[in-house]
């Protein structure tokens, strides 16, 4: 299949990791953090990191989605299923998010109707067949995802669907990059650059990394090889010298991203003040809301939603695991009281959290070492 | 995902992805697409045509 099957050759593989070794100076730890879900899941899928040497890291920093919705954020959620008449509609991972209290699930299970949704386009149909109910969208993700909240939300207002709102949890890449490359705890030697939001931000917005910072980033496609071609990438930089936002995902990824996704995210969306992230707390302009012009269809406007904060349960290490400063396997409930099944933390819901990644897949290789 | 068909005026494609599911997605971001394409899709919306990439080619 192409597009796929050339990027998961073995023997090309075998004579990556090859190169690797023969990059990697003996004696220096190298730290590199992957800022990507869907990065962290293919490493973990495919280990990647089994191929890598004792001293190359990989560090799952806070690029899932999911992962970095706060509590109380899934609380406004809950709380806005449970309005007389509202259809809450969320992406199927979403829906298992701890709040304080209780899930989306268990909101359902509880009488509110909330149904899972594979796109906002299907929230709006939705909409359109229940024109008596109020349709809401949770809307969450980074700028890979936000376009298709924006296009839907043009869609409705060139549709004249009013029953239809959008409560809105998008977030950006860059201030949490910098919030972390400002972090005392964390020393990373450079990062693979996700693949996905490049597609739409392209590769312009990750300047600041070497320029600001003097680390190395190389955006990174999916599949094995283009992980372990961009840790390359980055060893290679680091040998010679050089630092640089370099593109190994240039098959999508253009330079200067998707100017239409831009263009359509800059009419429909304008920064918060303040957007505040699981483990990391709150960042500067580093979420989303509806800009004024289509604040009608802001459902925080249109409904009244509580808005609290809530602290992370105290058992919880997800904020130290998004930050990379320990693996999921040393959180103190990891795989115990925190399993896929009932999570107690965001890393272990979505298949791109670390923790689930590394529950499902790396766990097995790790129990191999320790017999 | 594969365009099967489109909806110029709505700006909507009809996909099948690998697994033989089909399902409606936005191309609002790549146009213009023709049946064959393939399609990079998030959440409904095709963020990128791989066919029209320096590499699809």
């Amino acid at each position: 299949m192409k597009f796929v099957e050339e990027f998961r050759d073995p023997e090309l593989g075998r004579a990556l990791a090859g190169e690797i070794l023969g990059l990697v100076e003996p004696g220096r730890h190298y730290k590199l953090m992957e800022v990507c879900g869907g990065h962290t899941h293919s490493i973990y899928k495919y280990g990647v990191d089994d191929l890598l040497p004792a001293n190359v890291e990989l560090v799952h920093g806070p690029g899932c989605p999911v992962c970095v919705i706060p509590m109380g954020r899934v609380d406004d959620g809950i709380a806005l299923a449970h309005q007389d008449g509202v259809i809450f509609t969320c992406f199927g991972d979403m829906v298992r998010v701890p709040g304080a209290n209780g899930s989306l699930l268990e909101a359902k299970a509880a009488g509110a109707d909330v149904r899972i949704v594979y796109s906002p386009l299907d929230a709006l149909r939705i909409a359109k067949q229940n024109p008596d109910r109020q349709v809401v969208f949770f809307a969450i993700g980074f700028e890979t995802t936000a376009p298709s909240t924006a296009l839907t939300i043009k869609r409705a207002r060139a549709e004249r669907v009013e029953n239809f709102s959008v409560m809105c949890s998008h977030v950006t890449i860059v201030p949490p990059l910098r919030a972390l490359l400002e972090s005392p705890d964390l020393r990373l030697d450079g990062f693979i650059g996700p693949g996905h939001v490049s597609t739409i931000v392209g590769a312009r917005p990750f300047e600041f990394i070497p320029a600001d910072y003097g680390k190395p980033i190389t955006i990174a496609g999916f599949e094995p090889l283009d992980i372990l071609q961009a840790i390359v990438m980055i060893l290679r930089q680091l040998a010679e010298g050089r630092c640089e936002v370099e593109n190994q995902y240039s098959r999508v990824v253009p330079y200067e991203g998707n100017i239409r996704a831009l263009e359509v995210m800059a009419e429909v969306f304008e920064l918060r003040p303040h957007f505040e992230w699981r483990g990391l707390g709150f960042i500067s302009h580093s979420g989303l809301k509806l800009s004024e012009a289509y604040a009608d269809l802001d459902a925080e406007v249109r409904f009244a939603v509580p808005g609290v904060r809530v602290a992370d349960p105290k058992a919880c290490q997800c904020g130290e695991v998004l930050k990379g400063v320990i693996k999921p396997w040393e959180c103190k409930v990891f795989g115990t009281a925190c399993t896929p099944e009932r999570p107690i933390g965001t890393c272990m819901v979505s298949s791109e959290g670390a923790c689930a990644a590394y529950y499902n897949f790396g766990r097995f290789a790790r129990e191999r070492e320790v017999v | 995902m594969t365009v099967l068909a489109l909806d110029s005026e709505r700006r909507l494609a009809l996909c099948v992805g690998e697994d033989g599911v089909r399902s409606q997605v936005e191309t609002a971001l790549v146009e213009p697409v023709a049946p064959g394409e393939r399609l990079l899709v998030h959440a409904g919306t095709a963020i990128a045509c791989l066919t029209a990439s320096e590499y699809g080619r």
